[in-house]
């Protein structure tokens, strides 16, 4: 653009180049068709201007330099005096004046009039010509220079504004991404950190260059990153590490800390450039899932264990193969809705009236054959299997053998909590009435060591099965930190 | 197999899974042994400490109370060295490193002739 003003201007005034040529103001005589000739000669281009307004235009239009008589200067001239401070800041044309008689004792108006024009020297006339094409020529190569240092200045100024407008456009992404960032010497020392870093923090912008970062770690893993990052400055090897940072509510987060080093064009390491990401809740969520596959598959081992013992114990009292299929069938069927139950009540927080409801459902015989009776205290999952076990072998024997093979036997289930000398004591019956006469069995099935031994065991307590004429009945006495611990 | 009780060592076993112990103890006695058996470490400590005819000690690994069972199986190493260790468990990354030297680990659930094998061996070294 400013390329082609100038040579639109050169073309204006008739030369190659306006910026190099020399402007001349000599009304009278022949001064100025002398010089054109003799600057000619010497390849340098010159406008004759008729004016002073005429001069005062082709200064600010960029002439190189001006030779003015000075009785020219004498003819006013406020144009000439404001096109001459009016110049850019770099810009100072240079004035070669051709004197008006000796150079000497000169009026005060006339010594203004000279001053007024900031960058002035006088030449004596008659004019000599080697001396005026002197005068000339350091005065050109003067403006060249005025010239080539305001195309530095531009140049650096532009440097300057390119810079500020990277500058500005890395802190808006730096500080508009949600990771810390942040950048060290090639010694490992900080000396940069986003707004995101001091944001996550809370520290005082500054207080963690250098070292100081490390403080901001948690103790156990300081020794850790140091180790890492020691390592890196050392080999200029990638830096990658998992770390807990504490953040400025004065909770540690877990950070996947990382760095990279730019290297020069010698391949010397310039600069580490740093960011952290916050992965709490990734984190968080890969250890919680863990430990519930853990748990889970500790439970399923469980599970595995527990139907094992029961197949076996059942093969071991089995009276016959027949028997012992259907009753593995009907016990890991009893198992297997337990889990389900205690799953939907996640394990923790059952009660044991929904576990002797679930556990009597599928053996209820009739209305009114059966109470059910007791506070709902909480009760453990293992407790609750247990219970769940023992009573489906109980309700399964009522019906075989018991209270509930006739048409007018009872069960009564029923608990309480009772003080004794020994503490709170839960206190669990099963009581049968009204069946047909109840005989000892020669041999104690799985279900009589279910109840009297393993039962007993989950409890923490004690569980007899009296074989009374009456009626079977059953007592679980434990202690009523058993029921759940 | 001998039905000499008595020329076998007693078998204890240390299992807090009341429904499992029953089963383990079943196992161990229909193959001719005597058993103690206990649902803690803590328990177990207290019959090693009165009986002195246990031979093996039969341990799961995680138990409630103040030590596991490979802790147990350690102090038992170290306070009753002629005893035979057997330790089961169910945890699936189990750190065999921790166990005392010669233990003989299992899975749970049990592989049931292979433990009465082993049961049977360790009453064979012991009787020769």
């Amino acid at each position: 653009m400013n390329e082609i003003v100038v040579q639109s201007l050169s073309q204006r005034y008739d030369v190659q180049n306006l910026a190099a040529s020399l402007a001349v103001l000599a009304p009278r005589g022949r001064d100025a068709a002398v010089v054109k000739q003799l600057l000619a000669r010497e390849a340098i281009e010159t406008v004759v201007v008729a004016s002073l307004d005429g001069l005062a235009a082709i200064i600010t239009d960029g002439i190189g330099a001006v030779l003015v008589t000075e009785e020219a200067l004498a003819g006013g001239g406020g144009a000439l005096q404001i096109a001459v401070g009016e110049q850019a800041t770099w810009s100072d044309v240079p004035f070669i004046v051709l004197a008006n008689g000796a150079i000497t004792n000169r009026s005060d108006q006339a010594s203004n009039r000279l001053n007024a024009l900031q960058n002035a020297v006088l030449l004596s006339r008659p004019l000599h010509a080697e001396e005026l094409i002197r005068s000339v020529r350091s005065a050109l190569t003067a403006r060249g220079r005025q010239h080539q240092s305001r195309t530095q200045m531009e140049q650096l100024r532009l440097r300057e504004k390119q810079l500020h407008e990277s500058e500005a456009k890395f802190h808006a992404i730096a500080d508009f991404v949600d990771q810390m960032i942040w950048s060290t010497t090639p010694d490992g020392l900080h000396d940069y950190f986003n707004h995101r870093w001091y944001e996550f923090t809370g520290v005082p912008e500054g207080s963690t260059n250098g070292e100081e970062w490390n403080g901001v770690f948690h103790a156990d893993d300081q020794a850790r990153a140091w180790d890492r990052w020691n390592h890196s400055l050392a080999t200029g090897e990638p830096y990658e590490i998992e770390y807990r940072l504490r953040h400025r509510s004065g909770e540690y987060r877990w950070v996947l800390g990382r760095a990279q080093a730019v290297l020069g064009a010698n391949g010397e390491i310039q600069r580490w450039y740093g960011s952290c990401t916050d992965i709490h809740e990734i984190k968080i969520a890969e250890e919680q899932r863990q430990l519930m596959l853990a748990e889970m598959n500790h439970r399923v081992k469980n599970s595995l264990a527990m139907v094992h013992a029961m197949v076996s114990q059942t093969l071991r009292q089995a009276e016959s193969l027949v028997d012992a299929k259907a009753s593995i069938e009907s016990r890991i069927s009893m198992m297997s809705q337990a889990h389900d139950r205690l799953v939907q009540s996640t394990w923790t927080n059952t009660h044991i009236l929904e576990v002797v409801l679930a556990a009597l459902a599928p053996h209820s015989n009739g209305e009114g054959r059966t109470t059910i009776g007791g506070p709902d205290l909480p009760i453990g999952s293992k407790q609750a299997l247990a219970l769940t076990m023992a009573l489906h072998e109980l309700a399964t024997n009522a019906i075989k053998y018991g209270a509930w093979l006739g048409e007018i036997g009872q069960v009564d289930v029923n608990w309480k909590v009772e003080n004794t000398a020994e503490g709170e004591m839960f206190i669990f019956s099963w009581i049968e009435s009204d069946g047909p006469k109840v005989q000892k069995p020669e041999r104690r099935g799985f279900g009589s060591r279910m109840i009297e031994q393993a039962l007993a065991g989950y409890f923490s307590g004690t569980a007899e099965l009296r074989y009374e004429p009456d009626g079977l009945s059953f007592d679980l006495k434990a202690p009523l930190a058993g029921l759940t611990g | 197999m001998t039905s000499d009780k008595s020329a076998l060592p007693a078998v204890l076993v240390v299992e807090d899974e009341p429904l499992i112990r029953l089963e383990a103890v079943d196992t161990i006695e229909d193959a001719g042994f005597r058993t103690y058996d206990a649902g803690s470490a803590d328990a177990a400590l207290k019959i090693l400490e009165a009986q002195d005819d246990i031979g093996v000690l039969f341990t799961d690994v995680d138990m409630p109370g103040s030590m596991n069972g490979i802790k147990l199986a350690g102090l038992v190493r170290e306070r009753w060295p002629s005893l035979a260790i057997i330790i089961a468990s169910g945890i699936v990354d189990v750190d065999k490193a921790q166990m005392p030297e010669g233990t003989l680990f299992f899975p749970k659930p049990y592989p049931t002739t292979r433990i009465i094998a082993a049961l049977q061996d360790i009453a064979a070294n012991l009787r020769s």
